[in-house]
């Protein structure tokens, strides 16, 4: 399992250089689309602003020489700093916004993948019994619409009309545990209802799937219980594909994440990607792009060691 | 049981009509009311984009700003209220449809305009290519969607067309997996290998062979994924990156009423929120409706358990008898379908198993061996149900036995050994729990002591060294070694009986002596019951005593094994007697009985195997023929005991049991 683990944490650096690779051709491709120099001299830009704008960052040099330098400056921790504040630091400003993100992100999938497990499961005992109709039509309502329509509703329902949550704002673990569970409790659920919804419809699926299969009627020969039939036969099988599933989902959850943090007026990284848009303040951006990278390359390795735990397959052939 | 003896019950009867695909395709769609909602609301929606001034009230731009219009309700003259601009709601959904379809177009296009030739490629292509263009793939795929629009839009500046491109791109990365999965399929089939040898070009093959096979799932894909591109282009809207703020686009209407709706109340994200919510479910029913429509659904699985039906009593009483460990009388089993009739598995099945002796079970696929075995052990598949009948285990009456009581009698009083011995190992779990299972259900043994039996049985069972074989995994096993772990299984707490089903129709020819010697040796040891399956008169002739012949669910002949070899009563078994090779006249051509098993939703109305019998008659086809008894045996032939009626062949029987 050690190697097994060892080489799939090797199969992430080259996922990590790729993602890097893309954040940086965003910038060479945005120096084509108008420069960056005139952006950081402002409207009005003199050609000797953007001459020494250019110099300073190097602009001029080389692409490859470029990206070398860049490679270089993000591998010691250095993500530059925002174009429209010279002053300000892209990892500084990271570090103050990505807490509120991970901390929805992370709360969303928690109750997403353990709800979607349990009712996944729930649903397959009975393929097209009452439990498992009310089931998919909720799934399928819940898949159609966007966390942000969700988190309006839930805002106004529970925060506004019965006033049991504040309606916007978040609170950090540092000044209150309560008041940042209490925080993060309805835009994590917002989040979380698409992800309980795709992650119960798969885990049905491949659920029904493992019932179906002659290991499954050979163990109900032997004499083996429903409990036991269900969680030790089926569900480690069905999980593998559930698993893949998940971990599409995380990536996802990532992206939604800005738009229910500007509901509850959040200030995470999702508002600072979209003011980093609207002001085309690239560097911003890409430290964010980095950031979820890594995420999405941690996700990755995560969701490859799971499979080495649940199919002895992959953990005995590499 | 083989698949093809499952498969009739699942499959719709045939209508009387034969429609084509497309027809019936179609009668699905319109069939289905979730299909025919989303159905609907597209036509909504396209006239809404095509023409939207002929359902809108009112100009979409046009503001009112005298303070009573604002945030208003619904009323007569404002469907669905205003906007905090005063702007009519209703009139802004309606054009908003036309913002929602472009957004799907501009994707869409790129996605497959990108997406499908790239999969094509990287398919046919194959190797390193294929392999370095599939982990760019899904490094792009691994990001979110939405933050890869989000490097398109600052490249581009904001815009819901940049935003589309961005949504494109990404989408893309699903096509180029689809379309090289479906190409990667179907490039070894023989019949593209033979396009490819006959000299036909790539393209003309990429476009006869693979586009059909391709198109059912691009669709359904495609379905989906523009309810994906709406979902996506309407957060971005919000976010207020996508369409221009002015705009009367979902996401843009969501975005104006962000500041207010908690003060104005929840109407505000009402009308543009269940536009888009209702348009992209549409597009996901419709896919999945589509999917449906291609398909076969399942919707029961082992564990179904079907619903009590009250069994009705059999016509014949059970025989008499101490060591009689199995008996089942006149068993029916029915297999409901959605549409369509019911269609009966089994009908009328009798027969007993006393311990010592080995039953022989014959019969074409699907004549209803396996399923017999599996009703009389209660675990018929849903949603097949015992409709009649009654079954002895052991002088217990057992039909009519719960699910947990059948739990404490299957693997302790019977084992049952399945065919395809590698499918029926669960491959996430150790051979060796799966063995010490059993024992630790039905045997109360600790962990340990499981394993020392288990260690015990594999030896039993000649499996070479068993300790170390415990802790493997499924995929570490060769087929015969697999049936050896069967059949340990299945031994494990000593049962009575032993069902055997296609013990050994997997495995090589040396494999299956060995088996078949082995369940010999242990049954003689413990006086088990032994019911074998088998469609292979030879492995009867080796093993049975007595041989129960099934044709189309039900018992056509039973006798001892000299009676059946050499004196056979049915002309089913003298046919089944012919095909085998030792009985053939050497002219090189191997004997097969003409026609095949009918399907059990259409039997013949009188003897089943009447039309595919030399011997049939006029009274054949219109009577069924009952079941005879013929001193302990019995026969279900109209002809027998007739006048010169002798289907007795003393040659072939010999060569075959010396």
């Amino acid at each position: 399992m050690a190697k097994y683990i060892g080489s799939r944490l090797l199969a992430t650096i080259p996922l990590v250089f790729a993602v890097l690779v893309v954040t940086f051709l965003i910038s060479v491709a945005m120096e084509a689309n108008g420069s960056i120099a005139t952006q950081i001299c402002g409207e009005g830009a003199t050609p000797e602003c953007v001459g020494a704008v250019e110099d300073e960052l190097g602009l001029n040099d080389p692409i490859v020489a470029r990206f070398f330098s860049w490679f270089g400056a993000v591998l010691s921790g250095d993500l530059g700093s925002s174009l429209l504040d010279q002053n300000t630091s892209v990892g500084e400003l990271i570090g103050e916004r990505i807490w509120p993100t991970i901390s929805i992100v992370g709360f969303s999938l928690l109750i997403g993948v353990t709800l979607g497990m349990l009712f996944g499961v729930l649903a397959a005992l009975r393929p097209g019994g009452l439990l498992d109709r009310v089931i998919s039509v909720g799934a399928a309502g819940v898949i159609a619409a966007p966390g942000f329509l969700i988190g309006m509703l839930l805002s106004w329902a529970i925060a506004v009309e019965l006033g049991w949550l504040d309606p916007v704002g978040y609170v950090s673990l540092g000044e209150s545990v309560t008041g940042w569970l209490k925080s993060i409790t309805l835009p994590s659920i917002a989040l979380s209802l698409p992800t309980l919804a795709i992650v119960q419809r798969q885990l049905r699926s491949s659920m029904a799937n493992a019932l179906q299969s002659r290991y499954v009627l050979a163990a109900r020969a032997r004499g083996v219980s429903r409990p036991k039939l269900i969680g030790r036969h089926a569900l480690p099988n069905a999980l593998v594909p559930t698993v893949t599933v998940i971990g599409f989902r995380a990536a996802a959850a990532i992206g939604l994440t800005t738009a229910v943090e500007i509901v509850f007026g959040i200030r995470g990284m999702g508002e600072m990607l979209v003011s980093a848009i609207v002001n085309r303040n690239v560097t911003v951006l890409q430290g964010g792009m980095i950031i979820v990278g890594l995420v999405v390359a941690s996700v990755n390795l995560l969701v490859d060691i799971s499979y080495g735990f649940l199919n002895p397959k992959v953990r005995l052939d590499k | 049981m083989s698949e093809s003896e499952l498969e009739p019950t699942i499959e719709e009867t045939p209508p009387p009509k034969a429609d084509s695909p497309r027809q019936r395709f179609w009668k699905r769609m319109v069939r289905n009311p979730l299909a025919l909602f989303s159905m609907v609301w597209f036509v909504i929606l396209i006239v809404s984009w095509v023409w939207p001034e002929l359902l809108a009230t009112h100009d979409p731009f046009k503001q009112d700003v005298t303070l009573q219009r604002l945030f208003e309700g619904p009323s007569g003259d404002h469907w669905l209220g205003t906007d905090g601009l005063g702007r009519d709601h209703y009139s802004r959904v309606v054009f908003g449809a036309g913002f929602a379809f472009r957004s799907i177009f501009i994707a869409m296009t790129i996605a497959i305009g990108i997406g499908v030739p790239i999969g094509l490629f990287s398919g046919w292509r194959g190797g390193r290519i294929d392999r370095a263009i599939m982990w760019v793939n899904d490094v792009l795929f691994s990001l979110p969607i939405i933050l890869l629009a989000m490097a398109v839009i600052i490249i581009l500046t904001p815009s819901l067309t940049n935003a589309m491109i961005g949504v494109g791109i990404a989408m893309a990365t699903r096509f180029v997996r689809l379309t090289r999965g479906v190409t990667l399929a179907e490039k070894e089939e023989l019949y593209v290998d033979a396009a490819r040898i006959t000299g036909i070009s790539v393209p003309r093959i990429l476009a006869r062979y693979i586009a059909p096979n391709l198109l059912p799932s691009l669709i359904v894909q495609a379905a989906i994924i523009s309810g994906a591109i709406i979902l996506i282009g309407a957060t971005l809207s919000f976010l207020g990156i996508g369409a221009s703020l002015d705009d009367p686009d979902w996401g843009v209407m969501l975005n104006r009423a962000r500041p207010d709706f908690r003060r104005e109340g929840i109407w505000q994200i009402m009308p543009s929120g269940g536009a888009l919510v209702l348009t992209v479910l549409a597009f996901n029913l419709l896919g999945d409706a589509i999917r449906d429509a291609i398909g076969r659904d399942a919707s029961s699985n082992a564990l179904t358990i079907t619903k009590r039906v009250s069994v009705a009593a059999a016509s014949t009483s059970h025989a008499e008898g101490d060591d009689l460990v199995i008996s089942v009388r006149d068993m029916d089993v029915e297999f409901p379908s959605a549409k369509g009739p019911v269609s009966e598995i089994l009908n009328g099945v009798s027969f007993e198993v006393r311990a010592g002796e080995t039953l022989g079970v014959v019969g074409e696929s699907g004549s209803g061996k396996s399923m017999t075995m599996l009703s009389a052990l209660g675990l018929t598949p849903a949603p097949g149900r015992m409709t009649r009948g009654s079954v002895n285990f052991l002088g217990e009456d057992v039909t009519n036995l719960t699910e947990k009581a059948w739990q404490s009698i299957r693997g302790k009083e019977v084992g049952v050994i399945f065919q395809e011995p590698i499918a029926v190992l669960n491959p996430a779990m150790k051979v060796g729990a799966q063995i010490m299972e059993p024992l630790r259900i039905h045997m109360g043994m600790s962990k340990a002591e499981a394993r020392t039996r288990a260690v015990e049985l594999l030896t039993e069972v000649r499996v070479p060294d068993p300790a170390r074989r415990l802790d493997q995994y499924p995929h570490e096993f060769s087929g015969g070694m697999a049936q050896r772990v069967g059949i340990a299984m299945a031994l494990a707490c000593e049962p009575k009986l032993l069902i055997a089903d296609e013990p050994s129709t997997a495995l090589d020819v040396t494999v299956q002596g060995q088996i078949l010697d082995l369940l010999a040796e242990i049954q003689t040891r413990r006086n088990m019951a032994i019911i074998l399956i088998t469609h292979d008169l030879g492995v009867i002739a080796e093993a049975a005593d007595r041989v129960l012949v099934m044709y189309g669910g039900q018992v056509m002949e039973t006798g001892s094994v000299e009676d059946v070899f050499f004196r056979p009563k049915h002309p089913y078994t003298k046919a089944l007697l012919d095909t085998m090779p030792q009985n053939h006249s050497g002219d090189g051509e191997l004997a097969v009985i003409a026609g095949i098993v009918p399907q059990p939703t259409a039997w013949p109305t009188g003897c089943r195997f009447a039309p595919r019998c030399v011997h049939a008659t006029d009274s054949c086809t219109s009577t069924m023929p009952p079941l005879l008894t013929v001193n302990t045996d019995v026969v279900r032939c109209l002809r027998h005991g007739e006048e010169g009626f002798d289907l007795a062949q003393p040659a072939s029987g010999t060569e075959v049991l010396s």
